[in-house]
């Protein structure tokens, strides 16, 4: 990243006139939502979502002076049972997941891949690999499906809602995938966070 | 130079826009099919592809769009979805040609694949080994994708056409698709308040 994350928060405050945010306290974060309506859509519906089952936010904005930089967007598979399970494992090696980040009315990600057989990792090695019992000798590898956003960390401002619109394809037959009520799609937003601290101003 | 300054300093010799929204960019492109042959050229054909198969409608980026590669990464998948090495494991050579020029000259995956795996950079894992002699299916992958971290920063200007070319000595690809993604940061275009 060019500028650090600390750099970039303030400078987008800045630009957009959010004087005391410099003044919070600053964190490390994500927020998490499934698409359980299989919308297409991640973090709009969020209101209605249990918490922290599907969701760790009540709404997909952030209150006065919270903000988030996205530094890693990374996408899931919730199946019916509550458990998290890896995207190549349930989609198979084929599928991608084609999405947009949206911010406020712009669109800051666009038309962005991830692919089941493991996205590109930038500097991250490479998936977790799955183990049958204690001592067994590994069967196979569950690639990441994350976009690291080394070139440009992406600020998510105080009271402005977001979302990720996302399809699932086949990249082989470029057919689309459906999702189901048993692999529905989740996606987390991690980075630096700055979240409302009182002490400068009460 | 960083990335940004580099992205900014390309586009200004050539009398692009500097302005627009800062991203990490993704472009990628697929070839159906490709069977046995000694060359493949990505982002050359996009007709008959989905939006699943590539992101882009033509050889270029938009006029206000451009990017700088940091990663080139491939991988070759069958018709029942299994990934595979990509072209066997024949020795294989990248170029990565912008406008008139080669600015990636023949620069070797084999090491960053399969078997013979041993990433150029000690950030990467190796593209991956037979995993304990397991059967690979679409669901249990035994490899992993071919990727290559760029070590220069390589720019992509805006209305500029661009291809990605390997070469091998007949190099096994199969009926299923070869895919090839550019990663790294970028601007897309971005109305601001004109609109």
């Amino acid at each position: 990243m060019a500028l650090s994350a600390q750099d970039k928060i303030l400078y987008v405050a800045n630009k957009l006139g959010l004087s005391t945010l410099k003044n919070m306290q600053g964190s490390t974060g994500a927020v998490y939502d499934v698409d359980t309506d299989i919308s297409g859509q991640i973090f709009s519906s969020a209101s209605r979502h249990q918490n922290p089952g599907v969701t760790n936010i009540t709404e997909n904005q952030f209150e006065v002076n919270e903000a988030l930089l996205v530094e890693n967007i990374a996408f899931y598979v919730l199946g019916t049972d509550g458990i998290v399970r890896n995207f190549q494992s349930v989609y198979g090696s084929s599928a991608v997941i084609v999405y947009d980040l949206v911010i406020g009315n712009k669109r800051v990600m666009k038309d962005t891949p991830v692919f089941a057989a493991g996205s590109p990792y930038t500097f991250a090695n490479a998936g977790v690999k799955s183990e049958g019992a204690p001592g067994a000798p590994f069967s196979s590898y569950s690639p990441r499906h994350q976009t690291f956003m080394e070139g440009a960390g992406i600020l998510i401002p105080p009271q402005i809602q977001w979302y990720v619109d996302y399809r699932i394809f086949d990249v082989v037959t470029g057919a689309t995938i459906a999702a189901t009520d048993s692999t529905t799609i989740g996606c987390y937003l991690f980075g630096t966070r700055v979240l409302l601290n009182f002490n400068t101003t009460i | 130079m960083s990335q940004v300054g580099k992205l900014g300093y390309v586009d200004s010799k050539l009398g692009a826009p500097t302005s627009g929204q800062q991203t990490t960019r993704i472009l990628f492109n697929t070839i159906e099919n490709p069977g046995t042959t000694s060359s493949l050229s990505f982002f050359k054909n996009f007709q008959g592809l989905t939006n699943g198969q590539t992101n882009l409608t033509q050889n270029k980026l938009d006029s206000m769009e451009s990017m700088v590669i940091k990663t080139i990464w491939l991988s070759q998948l069958t018709t029942a979805d299994i990934l595979q090495f990509f072209g066997g494991t024949a020795q294989q050579t990248l170029s990565v040609i912008v406008g008139n020029q080669t600015v990636v000259k023949n620069l070797p995956i084999q090491f960053n694949q399969g078997i013979n795996g041993q990433a150029f950079d000690r950030l990467h894992e190796n593209g991956g080994g037979l995993v304990d002699d397991q059967t690979p299916t679409s669901q249990s992958q035994t490899i992993q994708p071919v990727e290559i971290r760029l070590l220069t920063d390589i720019v992509i200007p805006p209305q500029v056409a661009f291809e990605v070319r390997i070469e091998s000595n007949a190099g096994v690809y199969g009926t299923g698709a070869v895919v090839c993604a550019l990663s790294g940061y970028g601007k897309i275009f971005s109305a601001g308040a004109s609109f």
